[in-house]
């Protein structure tokens, strides 16, 4: 079970919470009449209040979705949060989890789509992730998952050019570099394949099952 | 009156489910109560209010028609001998 992170935000929802319910159960315990203080005070917990939680709340809850806590809330993902969190892993998740830019958000920070509407288009994508875990992974186990689960397509350049951006001088400098530059900027060769910088995470497969691992780049 | 009453309360148990699924969601940031923290308990809150919306408008109305009752039927006093 993922826990309560206390920031402002929440403070303010459970404040919110607290002052709406308060409200309410007072209405409906006591049937006070109609007159304008009712009316001021219901409008304040059924509308003021609410709102307030609403607010602080959705903000606190597209940030929880941002967590790796989060996306290894769903067991299959558990191996790719557990490898993440390993600091004696070498794998590039793991690698890009150890960054404090990237941190407890690296599952986002990298799979985010690059753009204008990268974020909404990520969230619809989260919707559809947790769409299919309860209907079809909920209750498959780990191993199996691992040879079943994989990207929908095969993962873009561009979210590694975001910090990567392939002008820099030192990044240049390395020979693969400079002989893949065309190629890595069309997404014909893919940063995380394994005869570049490996698998992003180990043991699970990189794309559609069709897809070869050349292919899938 | 019986039925602004019953309309209300009905609101405020919306209003309570609503803000209940919200900070369930707080407590416990997984998909679903994250997912149902924003789409049912925002529905159940957005109905709560336009129920309390609704009986204000009513009242209002019953209000303002009691007033022009009593206006109307007023002049027939005063010029009654």
């Amino acid at each position: 079970m993922a826990t309560l992170h206390p920031t402002p935000l929440t403070f303010i929802a459970l404040v919110c919470a607290a002052l709406s319910a308060g409200i309410l159960l007072f209405y409906l315990v006591r049937r006070p009449p109609l007159t304008l203080a009712t009316k001021i005070a219901l409008f304040l917990g059924l509308g003021v209040f609410p709102i307030g939680v609403a607010a602080a709340g959705n903000v606190e809850g597209f940030q929880a979705t941002e967590k790796r806590e989060f996306c290894g809330s769903c067991h299959v993902m558990v191996p790719h949060a557990t490898d993440s969190n390993d600091r004696m892993s070498l794998s590039l998740s793991s690698r890009h989890a150890r960054n404090k830019l990237f941190g407890g958000d690296n599952c986002y920070m990298c799979h985010a789509d690059y753009g204008m509407y990268g974020t909404v288009m990520t969230k619809i994508g989260g919707m559809r992730h947790v769409w299919l875990y309860y209907t079809q992974y909920r209750t498959m186990p780990i191993e199996e998952a691992k040879n079943t689960i994989h990207l929908r397509q095969p993962f873009p350049n561009d979210n590694c050019m975001q910090c990567h951006s392939t002008e820099d001088l030192i990044w240049l400098k390395l020979p693969d570099h400079k002989a893949a530059l065309e190629d890595v900027r069309a997404d014909r060769v893919s940063c995380a394949s394994s005869g570049c910088h490996g698998l992003a995470h180990p043991n699970f497969l990189p794309v559609s099952p069709g897809l070869s691992q050349g292919e899938a780049r | 009156m019986k039925r602004s009453r019953r309309i209300l309360a009905f609101a405020c148990s919306f209003a309570l489910s609503a803000v209940g699924l919200m900070i369930w969601s707080l407590f416990d940031p997984r998909p679903i109560p994250v997912v149902v923290a924003m789409s049912v308990g925002q529905v159940l809150g957005t109905l709560s209010l336009l129920a309390f919306a609704y009986v204000v408008v009513a009242d209002w109305r019953a209000l303002t028609r009691a007033k022009e009752t009593k206006e109307f039927v007023a002049p027939d006093k005063t010029t009654t001998p």
